[in-house]
Parts: structure tokens; sequence; C-alpha cells
């Protein structure tokens, strides 16, 4: 551990620190361009110079390339390191243009400030100045190449970080272009990240292209909820609009960066195009009224049927996408007015698996997204991180960069920026095979295991009947063996209902083993964590409700923020449910189009306009501060000249309090206390005083109750199925609930496709890239047919796309006859 | 000194001050008035006087404003503001811009934040209104035909984006790299 002095104050910094960083920690901003603490340094720009007066050696040095050394005495502000960075600003101003006013980086641009700071302010060089030409890079990023200073951090992520490689550096010396070979979108899905990233104005956010300066935001942290991972994020607003959104460094979850659905998704809380979708104002029967008459009403007609058919025939439905604390107030209002529990998943098996997995994390054996970036061997079972979970497939390329060794056991054809080994099989198969692959790494019967886990390893298949297989396994396995941090990453989607608990077993199992093992969840939804949690001894879903509302058991449903008619696979068995209610309650903050439908209609706040907490996938409890007040925004065109006390289109409401108002019938500002949180669930402890850290809290037990306890999967390979089977799977755009709302990602949208295995298009007759007609229960859905090699034979994969009538799949799981697959 | 002399001191004092004053009074009924009448007649102010503000255009008649947003950053009355959007040709300029003249303290801050020499105070200081909505001024009450009090600055013919000029059309500006040639 080196003990240096810096600028007087002495520090102790772990061996192999950067003097930059150790500086850091002394709270000394060293001024920089290169180095980025994910990106490392490479001493491009020279800005970091210090002085180092004593130790090793002296003299003007680069902080960022220097390790810390014990008896360093270092100096910032030494004359000659000052006149330095004075020299290297000017040298780096010789050829920036005069454009900060049109420059959206103007306000919050390091070269902006180191220049100002610097004191430099008339260019003494006589010379002409280099131009470049722009590219077009896409809907997200605008590129003004003359502004570039070559610190290389864009290439640097790019193409090392992120491994994507249609960006990089061209030509040589004064010459230096960062671009792609010619116009055209970027190729990745965290290319916003150049945004941030640049440290002047090359690239910038083009969905807020002029419309605000950094100063203008009004900005908070805010979380992520557009999928499980929970990243964090800056949202900033004006003018009553989102306007952009940034990443937010969190070690544990997102590190530095975030992916671009999360970053430029954000406009379905501004009202989608034109502002005009979002429905604002109390609603009942499809025409406004004030929100005290909605209450009124709603509260009304509630206690009526109560009265009239029993409390219990009053059911509530939630969502992943609810915060903790709606899930905590619709659950507090059911148990006050003796309604039926709320229910947060629509189909038994989704309930399960998600149940399984929350059940089965805790802090010996979940892993954060970091731990998945220093794994050294990673089983990914039944995800397909990209689309799934975007930033868990940067993590893994983390893993990658360091040497270690992925496999992929899924039927999709997963693509990812590194290489990785794929082996394509059938949900069912799943299990087995990464259960071989444990049980292969763990030599002998497993001696100096414990009972139980001695016992499952012996439950674990170790021989394959395929050869080939066998081999790859064993390969694998030998791998694994050797690995110090393996990781299983289990999805939740696609797979079987015991899977994810095996995925937790088998990770616990090298746990035992000795290894620092952990498991790494995929879930459904930014909230699954706490649906889990609040549902685990209640099996019901929304499939039984459904059930209970066409036998007339259930009169009067609450609906908060679930948009049912995309998510539930039956449209027309849910809209004659639907008819039948005497009492449609629906809050909400998107135009799901069950708005119209509702009897009474409350627009809810979005998670910019209020204060709430999402659990994350492994089970970290983070809080997205209110950024806004919210109203309709005053963009496009100029306010209206009249003065009025209340804000337009501001009649959203927290989802926790107006259910708080339908509870009491009173309208107001209650809501549901941190106590009432805490009570609902004890994993809800950790959140108590709402005050926790800014980089979340996790809330999962030090042990789990259950080990072991997952159902065999020896026995054998698992029958062929008859038929294709029917996977419904998400895409990274175009298939989230609350991306499909946002019209910033619609040019990232991509037509949807169904994909099959070349064997079994064969034998169907079918070719690459024909128009199919896909004959469903509940109708046929026309789409385009990709044939693929790389996944696997027996399934076909339909995504949940924005612009497909998948819902005519009528239940799952579903089997298809290949013969109701024909050619248009 | 003694008292008499005091009071006779006195009265001559006041006599004269008596007589001095009409004596001036008399002057000034043989002498040129120099009261203005204003309102009707009007006195012709320095070009530096600061009231009214307007936006100016550029000699080619382009707008101006970029939008840039320092002029709402540096008014200490917060009584600008805008909303900035991109043109078809990449210009960047005021989808709306709007002066609250009701808070406008005329303090010219703004004209000298401006980078574009567009936002510029004139001597016009004659404006008052029945209603206070009405000193709520927009772009198209602010801005003028003319330059202003520079009539030869071109902001985009200095920036080096490709608005208007062509990347290395600007003055001291190289001609474009080419990232596929070798030579160098």
């Amino acid at each position: 551990m080196p003990r240096l002095v810096i600028d007087d104050r002495e520090i102790e910094v772990p061996e192999g620190t950067k003097v930059i960083d150790a500086a850091g920690r002394l709270g000394i901003m060293i001024p920089r361009f290169c180095y980025h603490e994910a990106l490392g340094a490479v001493g491009a720009c020279r800005m970091c110079a210090v002085k180092f007066l004593q130790g090793p050696f002296k003299g003007v040095q680069m902080s960022c390339m220097v390790d810390a050394k014990d008896g360093m005495v270092v100096s910032t502000t030494d004359a000659e390191a000052v006149a330095f960075r004075k020299w290297v600003i000017e040298w780096l101003m010789k050829n920036h243009p005069h454009d900060c006013p049109v420059c959206d980086e103007g306000g919050h641009c390091l070269l902006q400030d180191e220049t100002v700071s610097s004191d430099h302010s008339r260019r003494r060089f006589l010379g002409s100045k280099r131009t470049y030409r722009d590219q077009y890079l896409g809907p997200y990023v605008q590129h003004e190449m003359n502004r570039c200073i070559h610190c290389y951090r864009c290439s640097r992520f790019y193409r090392e970080y992120a491994g994507y490689r249609d960006l990089g550096a061209m030509q040589i010396a004064d010459k230096v272009y960062f671009g792609r070979f010619r116009d055209g979108r970027l190729e990745s899905p965290f290319s916003g990240n150049l945004v941030d990233l640049c440290p002047t104005g090359v690239y910038t956010d083009k969905t807020s292209r002029f419309k605000v300066r950094r100063w203008d935001l009004e900005r908070a942290p805010s979380v992520c909820i557009g999928c499980s991972l929970g990243c964090n994020t800056v949202a900033g607003a004006q003018f009553r609009a989102v306007l952009r959104i940034e990443a937010r460094t969190n070690p544990d979850v997102n590190g530095h960066f975030i992916c671009d659905a999360g970053r430029f998704g954000y406009s379905y809380t501004n009202g989608g195009a034109g502002f005009r979708q979002r429905p604002r104002e109390p609603m009942a029967a499809g025409a406004g009224i004030g929100r005290e008459g909605a209450l009124e009403r709603a509260f009304g007609a509630l206690e009526e049927v109560a009265r009239k058919y029993g409390p219990e025939s009053v059911a509530a439905l939630g969502s992943d996408r609810n915060s903790v604390e709606t899930q905590c107030a619709l659950k507090k209002m059911c148990a006050a007015k003796g309604y039926l529990p709320p229910v947060f998943f629509l189909d038994p098996a989704a309930r399960r698996k998600t149940c399984e997995a929350v059940a089965r994390l805790d802090e010996r054996i979940a892993f954060s997204r970091s731990e998945l970036e220093s794994a050294d061997f990673v089983i990914i079972a039944g995800a397909d991180p990209l689309n799934e979970a975007a930033m868990s497939a940067l993590a893994l390329r983390q893993a990658f960069r360091k040497g270690g060794r992925i496999v992929v056991i899924d039927p999709r054809p997963v693509s990812m920026p590194f290489d990785f080994e794929h082996i394509p099989v059938v949900p069912e198969a799943i299990p087995r095979i990464f259960g071989m692959i444990v049980a292969n790494s763990i030599p002998g019967e497993g001696g100096g295991l414990d009972a139980n886990a001695g016992k499952f390893l012996r439950k674990l298949d170790r021989r394959s009947e395929d050869a080939t297989l066998q081999s790859r396994i064993e390969d694998l396995a030998a791998g694994l063996a050797a690995a110090k941090r393996p990781a299983i990453v289990c999805g939740t989607g696609i797979v079987d209902e015991t899977t994810p608990a095996f995925a937790a077993d088998c990770a616990l199992l090298l746990y035992r083993a000795g290894k620092r093992a952990g498991v790494f969840y995929v879930l459904p939804g930014a909230n699954s964590y706490s649906s889990a949690v609040l549902s685990e001894n209640d099996g019901r879903t929304f499939a039984d409700i459904l059930e209970a509302m066409e036998g007339g058991s259930v009169r009067a449903l609450v609906v908060v923020e679930n948009d049912l008619f995309r998510n539930f696979p039956d449209t027309r068995r849910l809209e004659e449910a639907l008819a039948r209610l005497e009492l449609l309650i629906v809050i909400d903050y998107l135009p799901t189009g069950l708005e119209n439908r509702a009897s009474v209609f409350f627009p809810s706040s979005t998670a910019f306009e209020t204060g709430s907490t999402f659990i994350n996938q492994e089970g970290r409890a983070q809080f997205a501060h209110p950024v806004h007040a919210g109203g309709v925004p005053i963009l496009g065109g100029s306010p209206e000249h009249v003065f009025r006390p209340d804000v337009p289109g501001g009649g959203q409401k927290p989802a926790w309090s107006i259910l708080h108002g339908l509870e009491t019938g009173l309208s107001g500002s209650g809501g549901i206390s941190a106590e009432e949180i805490i009570a609902s669930h004890p994993a809800f402890g950790a959140i108590a005083p709402l005050r926790y850290p800014v980089d979340g809290v996790r809330v999962i037990p030090v042990q789990s109750k259950e080990e072991f306890t997952s159902q065999s999967v020896s026995g054998g390979e698992p029958a062929p199925p008859r038929g294709l089977r029917l996977l419904l799977v998400d895409w990274m755009f175009g298939t989230g609930e609350i991306s499909a709302y946002s019209d910033t990602l619609l040019e990232s949208i991509p037509e949807p496709v169904l994909t099959m295995h070349s064997a079994d298009a064969e034998r169907a007759g079918l070719l690459d890239g024909q128009e199919v007609a896909l004959r469903l229960e509940g109708g046929t859905v026309e789409v385009r047919l990709r044939v693929t090699e790389k996944m696997a034979e027996g399934v076909i994969l339909l995504p949940r796309h924005q612009n497909l009538r998948w819902q005519k799949i009528r239940g799952f799981p579903a089997l298809i006859d290949p013969e109701r697959i024909a050619a248009l | 000194m003694n008292e008499n002399e005091s009071r006779l001191g006195r009265i001559m004092d006041g006599i004269g001050g008596i007589v001095d004053s009409y004596a001036v009074t008399l002057k000034h009924l043989f002498r040129k008035p120099i009261t203005e009448q204003y309102p009707e007649q009007k006195k012709v102010l320095p070009e530096r006087t600061r009231a009214r503000i307007v936006l100016t255009r550029d000699p080619e008649g382009e707008e101006r404003c970029v939008s840039c947003y320092l002029c709402e950053a540096v008014c200490p009355t917060d009584c600008i503001s805008m909303e900035g959007a991109e043109r078809g040709d990449g210009r960047r300029y005021a989808l709306w811009f709007r002066i609250n003249f009701a808070r406008c303290i005329f303090c010219g801050l703004c004209e000298e934040a401006c980078p574009t020499l567009a936002i510029q105070l004139t001597p016009d200081f004659e404006f008052s209104k029945y209603h206070v909505l009405d000193l709520v001024y927009e772009k198209e009450d602010l801005l003028i035909e003319g330059c202003g009090k520079n009539s030869e600055y071109n902001y985009y013919e200095h920036a080096g984006v490709a608005v208007g000029f062509d990347k290395g059309e600007h003055p001291g500006e190289a001609k474009p790299v080419d990232v596929k040639s070798n030579m160098p």
C-alpha cells in the first residue's frame, strides 16, 4: 500500500492506483480528457500533467500514466505543471471551432471548462484550422468532428469496451478521424454512451438537439425501468418535459454506462409524439371529470359493488412497473377493504419462475452486475442478455475481456459483442445440460461436500447420449473446474418453471465446492422482485381472476399500471371478460386503451414525477427521485399568455396516493408511510427509513430458506416434442411495455420476424425472407420468416412485437403444427 | 462686531437675496427656454441607450439568434425564455423567444452575453401598456429587419459548422481532411 503526498496531503492507496485516482480520493480533481475510470489510461491528451517533487522520478509527468509509489510528493498546483496544462489547452484549441453557441455540449463541456479555467481567450496561432466532414450516425447521436481533441475515448469505448467495430479511428498524425467507414446508423445499442463520454461536443444527443442547456435542466437521480436491471440514471427536465437521460455511476449496478433503450426511451412520460398520447385527466366512461368527481364516483361504485356482491367480488391487478410503494398501497387497500388480495402476474408460469428466482437470491450467491464483470466462467441458461437486459451483455463483454469463458445454453440465435460458445437446445433441455457441465466439473462423487450438496450432485446427469455434446460438455466442465468465480446467468422468460431454482442450486453447489460462484437472474420487469415477494404465498394470477370474472364472482376490477391488452395473450377473451364487469377502475400513465373502457380512470404519475422505489433483479432497492412536477410540455410553440393557478395537464397523482383515496374516500396527499411498507413484507425492512444511499441497498436475506430443493432433472434426454414449440421472446427494441409509447425509439424498432431453424424450415418448405401466415388459435398472423442455423430445432420464435398481433396465441405455451405455417 | 451691525447686515443680505433672484428671473425672461416639450418634442437619444430589446438579422437577412440560451442564463430577472430548434439546413434558431418586459430592468447583460450580436438594446424606452401581459413580447414582436448596431457580423461565417458555409470555407480554415487518402 503505497503512501504518497499530493498537494501537501498524505494518502495511502492500493498498489496499482494511478496518481490521478489517488488525487481523486483526496477530492482533488486533476483535469483530464482521455482518462476514464472504466476505459483506463492512454496518456493521449496530456491534460493531467502534475509535477513530481520527490519520489522515484521527478518533473512534470502525466498523472494518469504513473502508478502511485511510496515516497512520492506530487504537486498539482506547481507553476511548471500549471503552465504545461495551459499550453495543452492552447494547442487543443488551435483547431477547435468557434461554435460553442450552437454546440449542445456547451454548458457541460470539459474542454470549455478547462479553456475558461486556464484563461485562454485569444487564438495566437496564425495557421489555418483543420476541418473534417461529419457523418450521419443514426437517430440518436449527432456527429460534429471539427470539435474533436483526439482523446480516443469514443473508439476505446466503442471497440474495446463495448465490442462493436463500426466506429473507430482513421488516418494518421494531425488528421486522425473518428467515425464510421461510411455514413450510417451506429450498430451498437450502447452508442448513447458516446454522448456522455466525449469530453467535448463531437457526439451529442440528437433526441434533445438544441432543445436545452444543461444549466436549465431540473436534474435528479433516477432509475431506469426499461428492464429488470434498474440502471442508474440522471434525468433532466425542462418546460415540463423530460429531455435528457444520462448514465449515473453505480459500480454495483450499471457501472458508468446505460443502453440506448434506457437513454432514449423516455418520451412516454412526455406523452409521445406531439405530447398528446398520455392520458392526463381523470375520466369516467371516456369523458373528463375532475379529480374530486372521479374519486367520489370510484369510491362510491366500489362501495356499491362490495355491498351488493360482497367485498370478495372486487379484484385488483398490479404489474412489474408499479413502484414498491404502489404495490404496498394496493395490498394495503385490498386488505383493509376485504377485497381479493392483488395479483401482479398474468400467467402462473411467469409467477412461479419469478418467485422461485427471488426466493433463492441470498447474500451468498446473488451476483451483482459488477461481480458478473469479474466472473471467469459464465453459463447463460435460457437468457438472451442483449435483448432481455442489455447492460448485462456489456458486463459479460468485460468478463470476456478479462479472459472469462462464456457459454450460452439457449434455443434462440443469441448474439452478443464477443465470442462465446452456443449450445442451442429446446428450453426443456437447458437445465439438464448445464447441470451436466456443473456435475462434470466436480470430480468424483463430491467428497468434502455436505450431505445436501452431495445428494444434489449425485442426482445430476453426467453423461449425454450424444457423443459430440458429451465431449463439448466435458471440455466446458474442465473450464468450469479451473474457474474461481463462475457465474450462472438464468433467464425467467422462455425457460421451464423449474429452471430458475435449479440454476440457484447449481450455483450453490459450486459455492460449496469452494468457488466464489453466483447466480444472476434476468427477471421479466423493473419491479418483478417486489411483485414476487408480495405474491410469494398467493398462487393466484390474473388467469384466476379472469375465470372469476367470466364466472361472475368478480364484479369489479382495479387495474394499476398494467397494459393488459398488450400483455395478455388472448385479446378476445379479455374483452369479453372486461365487458362482464360492473366496474373497471384503471390507474395508469400510459395510453393502454383501457382508459376508454374504464368506468373511472385516474392518471398516475411516472417515476420521473414521483419519488418511488424499484427493486432490481439482484434484490437491490433503489429510489428514483422526482425530477419535475409534470404536466403538458410547453415545447414546440410559445406558451400562452395566461395566468392560471394550476398546471395544464397536471391531473396526475402517484398511484399509491390514488389507491389511498380509493381506500378512504378522501382526496388529499395521503399515501403510504415507510412503516406500512415495512409491514407489507419482512424483506422490505431494509427499505425502512427511505434514506438509504443513492446507490441503493440490497434487501435479500443472508441465507435463503431453500437449498437443493429444486426438482431433479435427470432421466435422460427429453422426448422430442411433436410439432414446433412457439416461444414468445423479447427484443431490445420493439417489445417493451413502456418503450412502445416512446416515439424517440421508433426508428430503432426492427420489423417483426418469425425465426425458425433451417432444418425445420426445409421440412416445412419455407424460405428465408418469405412472408408467412401463422395460423394461431385466435386468428392468423402474417409475418416475415427468418431462417437461421444458429438456434435450436423444434422451436419457433415470435417477438412480443408492438406491430404484431401476437395476442392471437391464446394461452401459453403453444405447440404449433408445422402445417399451420404457410407461405403467403 | 456688535448687535446693531449684525442686524443691518442681515437686512442687507435679505434685500440682496430678493433682488438677485428677481434679476435671474428677469434675465431668463429674455433667454431661449431649455425645457423639452416631451412627448410633443422627442429627443434623439445616444445609440447605446439601454431600452427596448430587439433581435436583429445578419447582413444576409437571416435571424442572428442561434438560441444558445446565454442571454437567458445571464438575465438577472429571468425575463428571457426560448426554445431552440433545428432548421432543415441544420441552422440553429429560436423556435420561440420571449422577453417579459414587465420584469426586464434593461441592464444590458443579455446584449453583452450574446455571441452573435443578435440581441440588442435600443433607445426606444416608451412602451407602457395597460395590461401587464401585453408587456410579454414574442419573437415576432422582437425581431427587426435590420442588423442593428453592427452591419457586418455574421456569426455563421466564423462558426465552423456547415451551415451557410461549408466545412473549410470559413475564414482561416483548411480544406476538410480526406480520410480516405494517404497523402500527408
